[in-house]
């Protein structure tokens, strides 16, 4: 039996001594988006617990879920963002619980919690009692709106984010519906935001001792992906056209071809059309060449500046006639042969990746973006993608296991008793 | 002001295009000093990109350029200069943060790569974003978030099953990786707080792009499928679709999980005889009448105005979503009783409404304080008050071109 002056050494394990956030503690209490903060929190060293009820959170068993070996179905996105934390079970119902989840507030740094899992009433009765609790918590939430006006009661879901944040109006061929990004990006968009929203309110409160309460925007998450254009209405009062293969690209007037038919699959380039600087008409150049080498030489090709001074002034059937010639020699080799190309001279391609090809993919292999992580309890070993920032001093924590529900009952429990006897002490 | 939350945190800024400046953004628009380092031979590479004011192509016309901007410093130093390290050193002494998006190696190039910095300030934190990472076989090869895009999955789950992959708007990469490269960054200035030891952060695009792919991977590997791209459909949804209404190209996205939706959405729209007929078997076996059911509703929706249909069906407790487009935005009641837009005024562009953050801090709030600097606009007032350099030495810097 370990006691209290073992407490900060059993702390510094559990979050590896290496880390950025060593030492800083998280409550997690989340659905799905949460747990992707709670993700990028734990990576980076900080000790991220999963506040659950008991028997688990609903979130484990959301489709598509996948089949484990020792026989459990998980949802895949939840294994996916819930590696690395530890959890405890709790009752949030019952008057025991809500007190534990006190002295688990007193003991934390920052609370991330969002939308699905609780309603505002709830969620607003337990940030008034982990913040009484203690006055300097980061307490974060992630909502489709935001919080304090009429809106933050707008039922949505991640389609509905999509279109009201301006995105899904630009995807997608004229003839059908605009269509979606087939990923749940709004509450990627909206956990990932909050995870730096919450350290920046914590780096704050290391400064002034204040802790305070963060909400975080999914709608604003996804107008942030559009980039540009809100600029284009107020400059050019044009709103966008959406484009499936074919699209206008920025504010140019003429359609443009961004996805091409290789040997194999599908490439992504825009040749022609400037924009991006020299970079772009050096890759042009490239590409013109090694069309040369292999007998391709229309004099359209060279016979304007595509990307400098003549790109504000290409016409429909310019452009169509250029991109015939360019598409007939891109079909006749393969995404592979494209990139290796490509990444020899210089051209702005890139093939267009389907899961496996992103699994797969040498360049991502090479860095060390995959970690395996062998799961003796559910009996896999899966590799996750997991090194996505070198830190020089601080790296990035190797993925753990994903807890079982209530598999750090015990061990949190005893460390909240060891940090009261500690207060106690101190008094 | 002192109420914000990098008050007194200064940054030298040699980020461009917009994965890079949308993390310093987050910084000045929350009260850091950035000074933002570009030339004319050099320049932010989206200030050549439009839309332009008056549709006239200009350096300081860029509207694509001015919203990742805001509340920076310009100034107008060529880093190809035998001179540049006279600006540069000083104003890395000076810095908490330096910052650059080039790719990998650029800046050491320069000189000024994080070895040779970290010699003149000690506590620098440094972060390094690339679209393929400093290390692989691809890492030195140019590219933006629309190469991102396509490497890291995003391109190849959007659109139609039945047609090519549709183009996300928005070289998607450029829009994830600012978001895990600012949680980095704070860590390391958490990290420094704590410790007094500053470091060095490199990210890619294309890496920090797969993270939101972890399930999809994990699926393929665990269940042995590979997720495709599927329209707006959801397997797992009694309707999930997106909606024909009245006027030019006028959409609404619905989602009705459950009967209580699925039933209340019907009532809304106010036929449910046709819908209903379509219908008679259990939920599980509504998905083999999805593509009748969803010609019924859109002939339904198709009548309604959009933003009429979108009132009533939140009423309902229904989800229901105009596809907005950018002047929609603009005028959105939400993001306006959110206080998103912030209009700054431009000498050459007039007054814009900008882009706000997607995080509201209740005691920290963010501020943009100013719009986008012209290229250059504030070399002087920098070198001068921030640097301290005296008045022969600006004027000896600007002669010998250094300064442009």
């Amino acid at each position: 039996m370990t006691g209290p002056a073992e407490a900060q050494h059993v702390s510094e394990e559990q979050n590896g001594t290496g880390q950025a956030l060593a030492g800083l503690r998280v409550l997690e209490l989340s659905h799905a988006a949460a747990a992707v903060t709670g993700r990028i929190l734990a990576d980076l060293g900080a000790d991220v617990i999963k506040v659950e009820p008991p028997g688990g959170e609903p979130g484990r068993f959301v489709e598509p879920t996948v089949p484990l070996l020792n026989g459990e179905r998980l949802s895949q996105f939840w294994l996916g963002f819930n590696i690395s934390k530890r959890s405890i079970c709790v009752d949030l119902e019952s008057a025991a619980g809500l007190r534990e989840f006190e002295a688990l507030a007193r003991s934390a740094d920052i609370v991330i919690t969002d939308f699905q899992r609780f309603d505002l009433a709830q969620t607003d009765s337990l940030a008034a009692r982990a913040r009484a609790a203690n006055p300097a918590l980061v307490w974060t939430e992630i909502w489709p709106f935001g919080r304090g006006q009429p809106f933050e009661s707008h039922p949505a879901g991640e389609l509905v984010l999509q279109a009201l944040g301006g995105h899904l109006c630009l995807n997608g061929d004229l003839d059908r519906p605009p269509v979606r990004i087939g990923l749940p990006v709004g509450i990627l968009h909206g956990g990932a935001e909050a995870s730096s929203a919450a350290l920046m309110a914590y780096y704050h409160r290391l400064k002034t001792q204040v802790g305070q309460r963060v909400d975080v925007s999914i709608q604003e998450c996804v107008t942030w992906t559009l980039l540009n254009s809100t600029m284009i209405w107020q400059l050019l009062q044009i709103d966008e056209e959406r484009g499936g293969a074919v699209r206008k690209e920025r504010a140019n007037k003429f359609y443009t071809r961004l996805v091409w038919p290789c040997a194999d699959g599908f490439i992504t380039i825009a040749p022609v059309g400037g924009g991006f600087g020299v970079v772009r008409e050096r890759s042009y150049a490239a590409l013109v060449a090694w069309m040369a080498e292999e007998g391709i030489t229309d004099e359209l090709l060279t016979s304007r500046d595509w990307n400098g001074k003549d790109a504000f002034r290409i016409s429909q059937d310019d452009y169509d006639r250029v991109a015939e010639i360019i598409g007939d020699f891109i079909k006749t080799k393969t995404k592979a042969e494209l990139m290796d190309r490509a990444v020899k001279d210089q051209i702005l391609l890139a093939p267009i990746s389907g899961i496996r090809d992103v699994l797969e993919n040498p360049h991502l292999r090479d860095r060390g973006l995959y970690r395996e992580l062998r799961d003796d309890v559910r009996d896999v070993k899966i590799e996750y993608p997991a090194l996505w920032a070198n830190l020089s001093e601080t790296p990035l924590h190797p993925p753990r296991p994903a807890p079982r529900a209530g598999e750090h009952d015990a061990a949190i429990r005893q460390e909240l008793k060891w940090q009261s006897q500690l207060q106690q002490e101190a008094v | 002001m002192s109420d914000q939350i990098f008050s007194g945190i200064k940054v030298a800024d040699f980020t461009w295009a917009a994965a890079g400046p949308i993390v310093t953004k987050q910084l000045s628009d929350n009260g850091a000093t950035v000074v933002k380092i570009e030339s004319k031979r050099h320049p932010d590479s989206v200030r050549l990109g439009g839309p332009f004011k008056d549709d006239k192509p200009g350096i300081n016309r860029s509207g694509f350029f001015a919203d990742f901007n805001s509340s920076k410093l310009g100034i107008s130093v060529d880093l190809n200069h035998p001179r540049a390290r006279e600006v540069i050193e000083p104003l890395v002494a000076w810095a908490d943060i330096v910052g650059d998006s080039f790719r990998p190696q650029v800046m050491a190039r320069w000189g000024f790569g994080y070895d040779t910095l970290r010699q003149i300030n000690p506590r620098l934190i440094m972060f390094s974003s690339s679209l393929y990472g400093a290390a692989g076989p691809w890492s030195s090869h140019p590219g933006f978030g629309a190469q991102g895009q396509a490497i890291a999955g995003f391109h190849g789950m959007t659109g139609w099953p039945d047609r090519p992959p549709a183009v996300p708007k928005g070289a998607y990469t450029d829009s994830v990786s600012p978001r895990f490269a600012a949680a980095a960054l704070m860590a390391a200035l958490i990290y420094r707080e704590r410790t007094g030891q500053g470091q060095y952060i490199e990210l890619s695009q294309t890496d920090t792009g797969v993270m939101f792919l972890t399930p999809e991977l994990l699926g393929l590997q665990l269940a042995g499928q590979e997720a495709e791209r599927k329209g707006n459909a959801d397997p797992y949804a009694l309707l999930h679709a997106v909606f024909p209404c009245r006027g030019e190209d006028r959409w609404i996205a619905i989602e009705a999980w459950n009967d209580q939706q699925w039933n209340a959405c019907l009532d809304v729209l106010g036929s449910r005889g046709e819908i209903e007929g379509l219908l008679l078997a259990p939920p599980d076996v509504r998905a083999s009448d999805r593509e009748a059911v969803e010609t019924a509703i859109g002939r339904l929706t198709s009548a309604w105005d959009p933003f009429e249909l979108m009132t009533a069906l939140r009423r309902a407790s229904v989800p229901a979503g105009v596809a907005l487009r950018g002047s929609d935005l603009l005028a959105d009641e939400t993001l306006r009783q959110r206080g998103h837009f912030w209009p700054l005024e431009h000498p050459e562009m007039g007054t814009l409404d900008y882009n706000g953050s997607a995080y509201r801090f209740e005691r920290t709030p963010s501020r943009l304080t100013k719009a986008a600097p012209c290229l250059g606009e504030d070399t002087d007032m920098v070198l001068r008050d921030i640097l301290s350099f005296d008045e022969d030495k600006l004027a000896e810097l600007k002669e010998c071109g250094v300064l442009q």
